[in-house]
C-alpha cells in the first residue's frame, strides 16, 4: 500500500478532508440527514410513554368505583389516602430501608471485590466479569429458586448451622425481611461490581505505589487516594442499586412469601387482587416521583460539590 | 511498614471478591446440582445422593409451551427494539439537532420506571384502548410485545450508541469518494462496523424480555403465559421437582448463548449508564 493510500484510509489526506468538509456542510456524513432517523424513534417511544403514562396518572385523580371502574369527578383522595394511611407509610419506609440497606451492603462488598478485580487484571479479571454478568443476565426466577433452596428451614445454611450445633431450631430467613434483603443484594450486586470495576480501573496503581513508597499507611492510602478518586462512582453506583431495589418486585414476592409488603408488591396487589386501579396508580406515581426526586437531589448536590472541588471539571 | 505485604488492600479485597463470587454463583450451583438429584415435593436433594434425569423427564408440556412463547416474544421484541434503537442511535450520535442531550435522557426514561409500574400502566392502557377501538391487545401476545419493546429500547440505544460514537467517519467518506452510493455505503461499510453494537442491542433486548416477570405478570395470560411467569406462579403455589430441571436448563442455555454471542459477534458487554 502506498503512503498516499494509507493516509487516505486514515482520513488525513487533503482530498479526504475536503470530502469530509463538504459532507458535513450538507448536514452529515455523505449527505444523509441523520436527524430524520430520530423521528420514527421518538414517535414510537413517545407513543409508548406519554399516552399510557399520562392516562395512568389521570386515573389516579379519580375515585375508584370497584370492578375497575372509576368516577368521572376529579379528586385527590387517592393521594391523601396513600400519603396519610400508616399502612402505606409503613410499606414506603420498608421499601426505602431495604433499598438503602441493599445498596449499602452492595457497595461494602462490591467495592473491595471490584478493587481486587481491577488490580488482578488480565484474562482472570475479564473472565470473572463475564461470569458476574452472566449471573445477572439469567432470569431472576432461577436465582430466586436457588436462594429459596439455600435459605429454607431445611436448606443448606440451616442444616449446616444445626449440624454445628450453633442453633437449636432452624433460623427463619424466608418469608421475612432478611430473605428479601438477601434477594435484593443478589439482584443488584453484579451491576454494582461491574460499574465499580470501571471506576477503580481509572485510578492508576502507580498512585498507590507512590504513596506507599513515601510512607503512607494503608488507612491514608484509602482516605487520600482510593476513596476521593472513586467517590463519584460510588455515589452513582449506589444510586443505581438503590433504584433497582426500589422497583424490585419478583425478589420481594418470592423471598418475602407475600408477608413483606414493599411498594412494588403492594402496587401489584392493589391492582390485581383488589382491582383498585386508581389507588394503584396513585401508589405508582408516588413511588416513581419519590425515586426521581432522590436521584435529582443527589445529582444536584453532587454536581454543586463537584463544581466547588474542581472548577475546571466538566 | 514499607515493603510489607499489604494485607488490607491485597488480601481483604480478594476475600471480598471470593465471597461475592460464591454468593452470586451459589443459587445456580444448588439449582444445577439438585436438578440431577432425587427430589420430592417436600425435600430437595442437594448435594444429590444419586444422579438421575427423572426431573428432566418430568418436565411438562406446559413448560415447553411457555418456553416457546418466551422465545417468540423475546425474538420479536429484540428485532423491533433494535430497529427503534438503531434509528435513535444514528440520530443521537450523528445528528446535529439541538437538545440531543435531553433526547438521550428521554430514551433512558423507561428503565427509570419500576417494571411493576410499567406493567400496570400498559394493562390499564390496553383496557382503555379496547374501549376506544374494540381491539383487545391482551388477548394475544401483542400487548406484551409492545410493553417489552418499551422497556428494551434503552438497552438497544445504549449498546448501539456506544459502538457508533467510536466509528471513524473517514471510512464512509472513503467509500463515497470511491463511487459508492449512500445506501451501499451504509450497508457495506457502516453496518458491518457497528454490527457488534446491533448484536449487543438485540441480545440485551431479548434478555430483558425473556427474563421479565413483573410486566408479563400483568399482560401475559392463558396460553400466552411466558416461562418466567409460569415458574414464578408455580413457585408461589406448588413446588414441583421438574421446575429445578427447567431452571437448570435455562441457566445452561443462557450461559451457552452468552458465551456464543461473545465469541461470534464480539459482543461488547456494555450497559446503558443512567448518567
Amino acid at each position: 500500500m502506498t503512503t498516499e493510500a494509507k493516509l487516505f484510509e486514515r482520513g488525513v489526506h487533503p482530498a479526504a478532508r475536503r470530502l469530509a468538509a463538504r459532507a458535513s456542510a450538507r448536514g452529515g456524513h455523505f449527505g444523509i440527514r441523520w436527524d430524520w432517523f430520530l423521528v420514527p424513534a421518538v414517535l414510537i417511544s413517545l407513543g409508548l410513554l406519554a399516552l399510557p403514562q399520562g392516562m395512568f396518572i389521570l386515573l389516579s385523580f379519580h375515585a375508584d368505583l370497584g370492578l375497575g371502574q372509576v368516577s368521572l369527578a376529579f379528586t385527590i383522595d387517592n393521594y391523601v389516602r396513600v400519603l396519610t394511611d400508616p399502612f402505606y407509610g409503613h410499606a414506603f419506609w420498608l421499601t426505602l430501608y431495604l433499598s438503602v440497606a441493599a445498596a449499602g451492603i452492595g457497595l461494602l462488598v462490591g467495592f473491595p471485590a471490584a478493587y481486587a478485580l481491577a488490580r488482578i487484571g488480565g484474562w482472570i479479571a475479564s473472565s470473572l466479569i463475564s461470569l458476574i454478568l452472566t449471573t445477572s443476565l439469567v432470569t431472576v426466577v432461577v436465582k430466586l429458586m436457588g436462594l429459596n433452596l439455600i435459605l429454607e428451614p431445611t436448606g443448606m445454611i440451616n442444616r449446616a448451622l444445626l449440624a454445628l450445633h450453633l442453633v437449636r431450631n432452624p433460623v427463619q430467613m424466608l418469608n421475612d425481611q432478611t430473605g428479601v434483603l438477601i434477594g435484593l443484594v443478589q439482584y443488584t450486586l453484579p451491576m454494582t461490581i461491574v460499574l465499580l470495576f470501571g471506576v477503580v480501573q481509572t485510578i492508576p496503581v502507580s498512585l498507590e505505589e507512590a504513596a506507599a513508597t513515601l510512607g503512607a499507611s494503608n488507612a491514608t492510602i484509602y482516605r487520600k487516594i482510593i476513596l476521593p478518586n472513586s467517590r463519584a462512582g460510588l455515589i452513582a453506583t449506589g444510586l443505581i442499586a438503590f433504584n433497582m431495589s426500589m422497583g424490585a418486585f419478583t425478589s420481594a414476592v418470592l423471598l418475602g412469601g407475600g408477608r413483606v409488603l414493599t411498594m412494588p408488591v403492594l402496587i401489584q396487589q392493589t391492582i390485581i387482587q383488589n382491582t383498585d386501579y386508581a389507588k394503584g396508580a396513585a401508589l405508582s406515581t408516588v413511588l416513581v416521583a419519590f425515586v426521581f426526586l432522590i436521584n435529582l437531589s443527589i445529582g444536584a448536590v453532587f454536581a454543586a460539590r463537584g463544581r466547588k472541588a474542581a472548577p475546571d471539571a466538566g | 511498614m514499607r515493603g510489607e505485604p499489604d494485607w488490607s488492600r491485597r488480601i481483604a479485597s480478594k476475600c471480598a471478591l471470593a465471597a461475592a463470587m460464591v454468593f452470586l454463583l451459589a443459587p445456580f450451583i444448588v439449582v444445577l446440582g439438585s436438578s440431577f438429584g432425587t427430589a420430592s415435593e417436600y425435600r430437595v436433594d442437594f448435594p444429590p445422593h444419586a444422579l438421575t434425569l427423572a426431573n428432566y423427564a418430568a418436565i411438562s408440556a406446559g413448560y415447553i409451551h411457555a418456553a416457546s412463547v418466551s422465545l417468540l416474544v423475546g425474538s420479536i421484541v429484540a428485532l423491533l427494539a433494535s430497529i427503534v434503537g438503531l434509528c435513535a442511535a444514528l440520530g443521537l450520535v450523528r445528528g446535529r439537532l439541538v437538545g440531543r442531550e435531553a433526547l438521550q435522557s428521554f430514551f433512558r426514561l423507561p428503565i427509570q420506571i419500576p417494571f411493576v409500574v410499567t406493567g400496570a400502566v400498559f394493562l390499564q392502557f390496553y383496557y382503555q384502548f379496547a374501549d376506544w377501538t374494540g381491539l383487545n391487545l391482551l388477548s394475544g401476545p401483542l400487548g406484551l410485545i409492545l410493553a417489552h419493546v418499551f422497556v428494551a429500547v434503552p438497552y438497544s440505544v445504549g449498546a448501539i450508541s456506544a459502538v457508533l460514537v467510536r466509528f471513524d467517519p473517514a471510512l464512509e467518506e472513503a467509500a463515497e469518494s470511491l463511487g459508492a452510493g449512500r445506501w451501499t455505503t451504509f450497508w457495506e461499510v457502516t453496518f458491518p462496523v457497528i454490527r457488534p453494537g446491533v448484536m449487543a442491542g438485540l441480545f440485551y433486548a431479548f434478555i430483558v424480555s425473556f427474563g421479565d416477570v413483573p410486566v408479563a405478570l400483568f399482560l401475559a395470560t392463558g396460553p400466552w403465559t411466558t416461562l418466567p411467569v409460569r415458574i414464578f406462579q408455580d413457585m408461589q403455589f406448588d413446588f414441583r421437582p421438574s421446575m429445578l430441571a427447567v431452571s437448570a436448563l435455562i441457566s445452561i442455555v443462557s450461559l451457552a448463548v452468552i458465551l456464543g454471542v461473545q465469541k461470534l459477534a464480539g459482543l461488547e458487554l456494555v450497559e446503558p449508564r443512567r448518567r
